[in-house]
């Protein structure tokens, strides 16, 4: 790792190789046709997998039914798949907006992701038919629905987890138009059609490329503001509200931007692998990983922030029902499960990314965002997990009396956990065989922009920065 | 038998909300007792009055059956007091004896203990405290003048209770239950304000505690104050009064 | 307006310079009246030590008022600061360097004038050293660590002496360049105060990663200021209205919001008075805004879920508390003014690329932020202390008075007044930042477009 890392010093911030477009646009379609005897292997096991978690999740349903103390494990699921596949599209569309050229090549790989936004769907489903409803036995139950009617975060989440999915969609697709038609240009076979059928016409003229830029920056928005809607939601109707005086107003931004974090790691991952089984060194720089080896940095910073303010005011609030969340979220028996969270979501990541060189070397990387997808879905669940198991009948109350029992996960629990997980698993690396995983005209448009040039005594890059 | 040892004591106050008839002599007491400055007709419209003690009137019920209540509010000396951490020169800290006492040398004036505060029983002195010349002599020698700028509040009358330990450790013998009175406990005409030792079991204030009247004020912060109250009871209606000032 | 101008060297010291070495005609009458008011500000702070808080309008429960209000509002613009200079330059922004000075002198004496306000309102302010100095250590009494009044001076000592060194290491090139250009007393202060600056390659290199690794380093400290100072509100577990979690970070983006829009109103003033047209120009009000969209809209993120969690509990008191905020006389005027001049009106009129290029309406959007974050922090100080307890005995509103208001002004006209000071010594846009921005930048064609480009490093 240490040798490579120092070997492609020199790279950062390297410009694209000056070659023709029509061979970017080659190569890189190149790259989805085939795929070699591990991958199939892989995606079998993963298949069967995913067929196993959602087996799990009808045989829970109808096995346990409407016992919501029992429901925890998917619970966590949901928000963590809506963490990973859910914000990792975001990672794509923020520095786009800011004009940054090192997110060029994973805007593609970034939007695949709101493919496996289905994953998430599936979770959902039985979790909204289980959700208590506001009002039971004439109490309200504390929620953001203050007046609103009965029902409302059982519609609106699953209104806003399908509109996530379709403004993913649609994201995806109003910026692979180009590369539809490079498919239909440059590819045979089915990819050829489907190209043709799926460019709708795409020449390339201005107006059709003013259109796009449009398009994305309209998606892109809309996208961005479902998530944070859709996590506002997801954290406080299917996490806090289940627990009765646990009132933490910073847990949907805490809970969006640990979003953030699996989103960027979830990225770092596909980019690696793909990087690395479809020989894209030359396309995919050292400097992407830097940069997202920064932004994660950062992400990990403010989630630690974010928990601790939160904490804080708890700890040093100390009144009966502040105190009653504390115990009930990080001591008691879920306090191992909060500790190794730390360690791998905050404390590991923190001292891995902080040096230049673990940024730079695309392994080092790779292990650390696995550490914290790990860390990640073990503070999901001790965040819901206990949050679901507090029995129905004490949900109305001023605060927690009794710490409840803590459910612990029974076989089908996990399969649906490893599940979910090989469900987007599955579900990215399905679609690498359909689309490249780097977006041809963006490849393209930076060979455009970025020439090397002779600085002084050394190497630079000059950046063109259109309007 | 007393069974306490010296410097095991844990003062506090049992207050009977039954027996109060809201005559505000406590208040008057306390005035004189503790040397506050005088509440002129000027600070209690700039709502700058002090008074260590005060005697709180609500509404019970709604109107046709609404009732007026009263109830005597002093500082609670929690044991969980929010206003302790919060003051950056420990001008306020708990001591041995369970009270909450303030060092009037230390206050440097933040205010920051008495937004803290939910029973809102802290003063800050805005002006230096001034006394007619007919009143001077009336000064207790006992109780330091605070200057402005600093906050105070009830003491539980901490120079009695130094005086007569004092007394009882040089003559050899526990402090007798009853012995230490704060101003407002001897004044109370109904023995509504009763003061003592909780760590001994067998004084009164111990054995009042355990009524099942009793509740303690604002029981949702978490303070575990050293005064309790004993709640009233109405002739129709068994337990009440107390309930709506502790639960807003 | 993309369009860039090749500016000469000898161009960029003589107009940015001008402030030093050609004093304007409009500096000395504006420093005498601004210097008269800070006097006046004083004696009343004098007055008010010396006569007690009594002359302010305080009372029981509204223990903290103007002044405590005043004091978040100038730590919140310190936050300009580093948000500019350190965030931008970490992030490669090129637009931040005409800003940087102005930002960060924004960030030093906006702190030194926030620090004043929680001394002059403590009640014996002669005996601070209680609070700030670890004394008396024989009798084993510390200042009490665990108080958030404790955390703050320290958060704030921190960040201050952390931006007067980044202030001073940006300043040392054009210390070196105004050495060379006075004579005189001037020459002989300037020559201290360079450092020996010579400008060769280890000293630019020095200067360099100073400057990037006090960013880094100051940014937690950025961040940790603003935090603290939100938990002297949201610990207190009994005032509804300040007990929330999300206090922090909601006090860090306001803090952001408001400190960036004080350096657009700075930045339009330079421009103005000292025509600084070539340097500040209409792309770097428009980078602002673009920022400031973002920034705003995050924070009415925040702004949101407080109020929502506020009604979240469904409690009684807490709702009340919400009712008296929002819709009782006087809180209902300062809340609509509030949220129309924080985020109703600028953000919308930013959306327009007009708006953003046009210096005016800049100017005059930027001083509506900031009366709306001032308000806002009023409406979450004062509110939550004058709630309706269950105490009767204790209801009050509360009513500034003319000293506070006097100290207040005072507040403005020393700040604008120590940075009219600086700039009669010290150019207030870096001028080898400006020289840097025109070697860095440079166009390239793209088929028949003419298009700016920049350089990067390739480390």
């Amino acid at each position: 790792m240490a040798s490579e890392a120092i070997a492609h010093e020199s790279e950062h911030h390297a410009p694209p190789p000056q070659v023709d477009a029509d061979v970017i646009a080659r190569e890189l379609i190149a790259t989805t046709t085939g795929a070699s005897g591990r991958f199939k292997a892989w995606a079998w096991i993963l298949g069967i997998l995913s067929i196993a978690g959602i087996v799990s999740l009808i045989v829970k349903f109808t096995d346990v039914g409407d016992d919501s103390t029992k429901w925890g494990y998917v619970a966590a699921m949901v928000s963590f798949l809506l963490s990973v596949a859910g914000a990792a599209p975001m990672i794509a569309m923020a520095p786009v907006m800011a004009k940054a050229n090192w997110v060029r090549p994973i805007t593609r790989l970034a939007s695949i992701f709101s493919f496996a936004g289905v994953a998430t769907l599936i979770m959902l489903i039985p979790l909204v038919a289980i959700l208590p409803p506001l009002v039971t036995e004439g109490a309200r139950r504390r929620t953001i629905w203050y007046m609103a009617p009965d029902y409302s975060p059982h519609f609106w989440t699953t209104l806003g987890l399908v509109l996530l999915l379709f403004t993913g969609l649609m994201l995806f697709y109003s910026a692979a138009l180009p590369d539809f038609a490079s498919m239909r240009d440059h590819s045979t076979g089915w990819r050829q059609r489907l190209g043709k059928r799926l460019a709708r016409g795409w020449v390339g003229t201005d107006v059709q490329w003013r259109t796009l830029r449009k398009r994305i920056g309209m998606f892109g928005t809309f996208y961005f503001l479902i998530l944070v809607f859709v996590n506002f939601l997801i954290s406080t109707d299917f996490g806090q509200s289940m627990v009765p005086g646990w009132r933490d107003a910073i847990f949907p931004m805490y809970h969006t931007i640990s979003g953030f974090q699996a989103g960027v790691a979830g990225v770092v991952i596909a980019l690696y692998f793909s990087r690395r089984f479809m020989k894209l060194e030359k396309y995919v720089h050292l400097d992407a990983f830097w940069s997202l080896g920064r932004l994660l940095f950062a992400l990990t910073l403010l989630w630690v922030y974010f928990f601790y303010s939160s904490f804080i005011v708890f700890w040093y609030g100390r009144s009966e029902n502040d105190i009653a969340t504390l115990n009930h979220q990080i001591k008691g028996p879920m306090l191992p499960v909060f500790l190794v969270g730390v360690i791998l979501i905050w404390f590991v990541p923190w001292w891995m990314l902080i040096w230049n060189r673990v940024r730079r070397g695309t392994s080092a990387m790779v292990v650390g965002s696995f550490i914290i997808l790990i860390g990640l879905l073990l503070d999901r669940i001790r965040i819901f997990v206990p949050a679901w198991s507090v029995p129905g009948d004490q949900i109305h109350q001023k605060w927690l009396e009794v710490t409840p029992e803590v459910y612990w996960p029974n076989i089908f629990d996990i399969l649906i956990i490893a599940g979910g997980i090989s469900l987007v698993a599955l579900i990215v690396m399905l679609m690498t065989r359909v689309i490249p995983v780097l977006s041809v005209w963006q490849v393209q448009e930076f060979n455009l922009l970025a020439k090397p040039i002779k600085y002084v005594r050394g190497h630079a890059t000059l950046v063109a920065k259109p309007d | 038998m007393a069974t306490a040892e010296f410097g095991s004591h844990n003062w506090g106050m049992v207050v009977d909300v039954d027996k109060c008839i809201g005559c505000n002599a406590c208040v008057i007491a306390c005035q004189a007792e503790n040397n506050i400055p005088l509440n002129t007709q000027d600070r209690v419209e700039r709502a700058r009055s002090i008074s260590w003690i005060r005697v709180e009137r609500y509404w019970e019920g709604d109107f046709p059956d609404a009732k007026a209540r009263f109830i005597p509010i002093m500082c609670q000396h929690c044991e969980n007091a929010p206003c302790e951490p919060v003051c950056p020169v420990y001008a306020t800290y708990h001591n041995s004896e369970g009270m909450n006492v303030q060092v009037y040398n230390r206050c440097v004036g933040t205010r920051y203990c008495a937004n803290g505060c939910p029973y809102i029983v802290r003063f800050f002195n805005y002006w230096e405290p001034v006394w007619p010349k007919s009143l001077r002599n009336h000064l207790n020698p006992d109780v330091t003048i605070r200057s402005r700028g600093i906050m105070e509040k009830c003491s539980f009358c901490v120079h009695r209770i130094r005086r007569v330990s004092r007394k009882a450790r040089s003559e050899g013998h526990e402090v007798a239950d009853g012995a230490v009175q704060t101003a407002c406990s001897s004044s109370c005409p109904t023995s509504a304000l009763i003061f003592g030792n909780f760590n001994d079991p067998n004084s009164k204030v111990s054995q009042m505690k355990e009524d099942q009247r009793h509740y303690t004020l604002l029981d949702q912060f978490g303070t575990d104050p050293n005064v309790i109250y004993l709640a009233k009871i109405d002739a129709d209606k068994k337990v009440g009064a107390g309930e709506a000032a502790s639960h807003g | 307006m993309q369009q860039r101008r090749e500016l000469d060297q000898v161009y960029i010291n003589r107009k940015l310079l001008n402030g030093q070495l050609d004093t304007p005609k409009w500096w000395a009458p504006t420093v005498t009246f601004l210097g008269v008011v800070v006097v006046i500000g004083l004696v009343v702070i004098s007055i008010m030590i010396n006569k007690g808080l009594g002359v302010t309008g305080l009372s029981r429960p509204v223990y903290w008022g103007l002044f405590i209000t005043t004091f978040v509002f100038w730590v919140g613009i310190s936050h300009a600061g580093i948000m500019i200079s350190a965030i931008l330059r970490l992030t490669q922004a090129e637009w931040r360097r005409p800003v940087t000075r102005a930002a960060e002198l924004l960030t030093v004496f906006s702190l030194l004038t926030a620090l004043v306000f929680p001394l002059i309102h403590a009640g014996r302010p002669w005996r601070i050293a209680y609070w700030i100095m670890p004394y008396d250590i024989s009798r084993g009494i510390y200042p009490n660590i665990r108080s958030p009044l404790i955390m703050d001076p320290v958060a704030i000592g921190t960040y201050l002496t952390g931006s007067t060194l980044f202030l001073y290491i940006a300043l040392l090139p054009d210390l070196g360049n105004l050495r060379d250009r006075t004579t005189g007393w001037q020459n002989a202060m300037y020559t201290v105060l360079a450092l020996g600056w010579r400008g060769n390659p280890r000293q630019w290199k020095m200067q360099t990663v100073g400057g990037i690794l006090l960013s880094a380093l100051m940014l937690p400290i950025f961040v940790s200021v603003h935090s603290i100072v939100s938990w002297d509100f949201a610990i207190a577990s009994a005032v509804e209205g300040w007990h929330s979690t999300i206090f922090a970070p909601y006090f860090v983006i306001g803090a952001v919001h408001s400190g960036v829009s004080a350096v657009v109103t700075m930045m339009a003033l330079m421009r103005w008075l000292w025509k600084w047209d070539d340097f500040i120009r209409p792309e770097h009000f428009d980078a602002l805004a673009r920022l400031l969209i973002v920034v705003a809209t995050g924070w009415l993120a925040f702004t949101f879920l407080e109020l929502t969690f506020a009604l979240y509990g469904q409690d009684a008191p807490e709702i009340a508390l919400r009712e008296m905020q929002m819709f009782q006389w006087p809180w209902n005027m300062l809340f609509i003014i509030f949220f129309l001049t924080a985020y109703l009106i600028p953000v919308p009129l930013w959306l327009f690329k007009r708006v953003r290029n046009n210096i005016a309406m800049m100017f005059w959007t930027s001083i509506l932020v900031n009366v709306g974050m001032w308000l806002e922090r009023f409406l979450i100080i004062v509110p939550g202390l004058a709630r309706r307890t269950p105490f009767v005995y204790t209801w009050e509103a509360y009513r500034p008075s003319g000293v506070e208001w006097m100290i207040f002004i005072w507040a403005f006209a020393w700040v604008t007044f120590l940075m009219l000071l600086f700039s009669r010594f010290f150019p207030l846009v870096p001028l080898f930042e400006a020289k840097e921005s025109q070697v860095f930048t440079d166009d390239v064609m793209i088929g028949r477009a003419k298009v700016p480009a920049i350089v990067r490093e390739a480390d």
